[in-house]
């Protein structure tokens, strides 16, 4: 998703002052490209509304620590990214892909209707991270691999098997 | 014959694959069509409509933020308090007879931070909306408090007379900027 977002540096100063009215101007202005984001990345909406909430209060935070170097949507993503990748890591329990796409096993129901977004659903939050960051964020692998901690292969591996899977269910979901 | 991996299409679609698989895909309509497949999720994925949060969240920040600074102000309100005492402790000890001017200096110093630290009570800055630029300075002359105070609570049994007398003098001179800050900048603007 591309963001164009601009926001006056009035807002930014006020807020860096500590005006709450500033701060709110600037969730209103950011609050909706922040849930997409790591709404795309996490599976449950009530982690990404928890993350959306986190993010936020991390921008107050440090929103002095901002300089003007760069797009602020740019540093807010970055925290943002920061706490969703946070978030699988610390419910890595459900680090695994949600369901099997091989047709006729239990629970698979890949029908006519599947499209990218179910299929997305499908993937594990790591690889929705990484399909997310790269193809739609921009993100490098060198990127990524810095922000999840992780090896530049990793993330290269985890995009080419998350691209074959959801190339198959769209297949399996074209047929059916 | 050996197709191309979903690694060698995403390399093809970076511009870093090997030379086999940029030869290959030039010859071969399967793969050529993989890779269109490819560059089409991911337009697609580009396309997908803005999800919005069900729930406006803003409140729940607001309130966590609120909280936040109301700590932080007591905390600050713990430093003044231990002032108050060590300035009445001060008191009792500038009695003793050296240093007379000093220690009366001193005592007046801490005396009048005192008084302003009263006065500052009646403004509450709480939901009102300051410019930008006395928010600023509201936020840099507290800032600047809470950091005296806390050289103050370190050295005020290390250092001599002359020193404390300078420190507090300066304090009362914040004290005095926020006091002129708070009670100007009763001015409302909008966004």
């Amino acid at each position: 998703m591309t963001v164009a977002l601009a926001v006056p540096d009035v807002i930014v100063a006020r807020a860096q002052a500590g005006d709450e009215a500033a701060f709110e101007a600037l969730y209103r202005a950011f609050e909706t490209p922040v849930y997409n984001l790591v709404r795309r990345i996490l599976r449950r909406p009530e982690d990404a509304e928890d993350v959306l909430q986190e993010t936020f209060l991390e921008v107050v935070r440090n929103i002095k620590q901002y300089r003007g170097e760069g797009h602020l949507w740019g540093w807010i993503r970055r925290i943002a990214t920061t706490k969703a990748l946070m978030r699988i890591r610390r419910e890595s329990v459900r680090e695994t892909e949600s369901m099997d796409e091989e047709p006729g096993k239990p629970g698979m129901h890949v029908g006519a209707n599947l499209d990218l977004e179910r299929a997305m659903e499908r993937l594990s939050e790591t690889s929705r991270a990484v399909v997310w960051l790269h193809d739609v964020e921009g993100y490098t692998h060198e990127e990524i691999a810095d922000q999840m901690g992780k090896s530049v292969s990793f993330s290269k591996s985890q995009l080419a098997r998350a691209h074959a899977r959801l190339r198959r269910m769209l297949d399996q979901g074209a047929q059916a | 014959m050996m197709h191309c991996t979903m690694e060698d299409l995403g390399a093809l679609q970076a511009g870093e694959a090997s030379v086999w698989a940029r030869r290959h895909i030039t010859t071969c309509a399967q793969c050529q069509a993989e890779l269109e497949l490819l560059y089409q999720r991911v337009a697609q994925l580009k396309a997908l409509p803005s999800l919005r949060p069900p729930r406006d969240r803003w409140p729940a920040v607001r309130d966590s933020l609120r909280a936040e600074r109301s700590r932080r102000r007591r905390t600050w309100g713990t430093w003044t308090g231990s002032l108050a005492l060590a300035a009445t402790l001060a008191a009792v000890l500038l009695l003793r007879p050296t240093g007379q001017g000093l220690h009366a200096e001193l005592s007046k110093a801490k005396q009048q931070s005192a008084t302003l630290e009263d006065s500052l009570k009646q403004y509450d800055t709480n939901g009102r909306v300051m410019s930008g630029h006395a928010a600023a300075v509201v936020a840099d002359l507290e800032d600047r408090i809470s950091e005296l105070d806390g050289t103050l609570a370190q050295r005020e049994q290390q250092v001599q007379d002359a020193e404390l007398v300078k420190l507090w003098r300066e304090r009362v001179g914040l004290m005095r900027e926020l006091m002129t800050a708070r009670a100007t900048r009763a001015r409302y603007v909008g966004l």
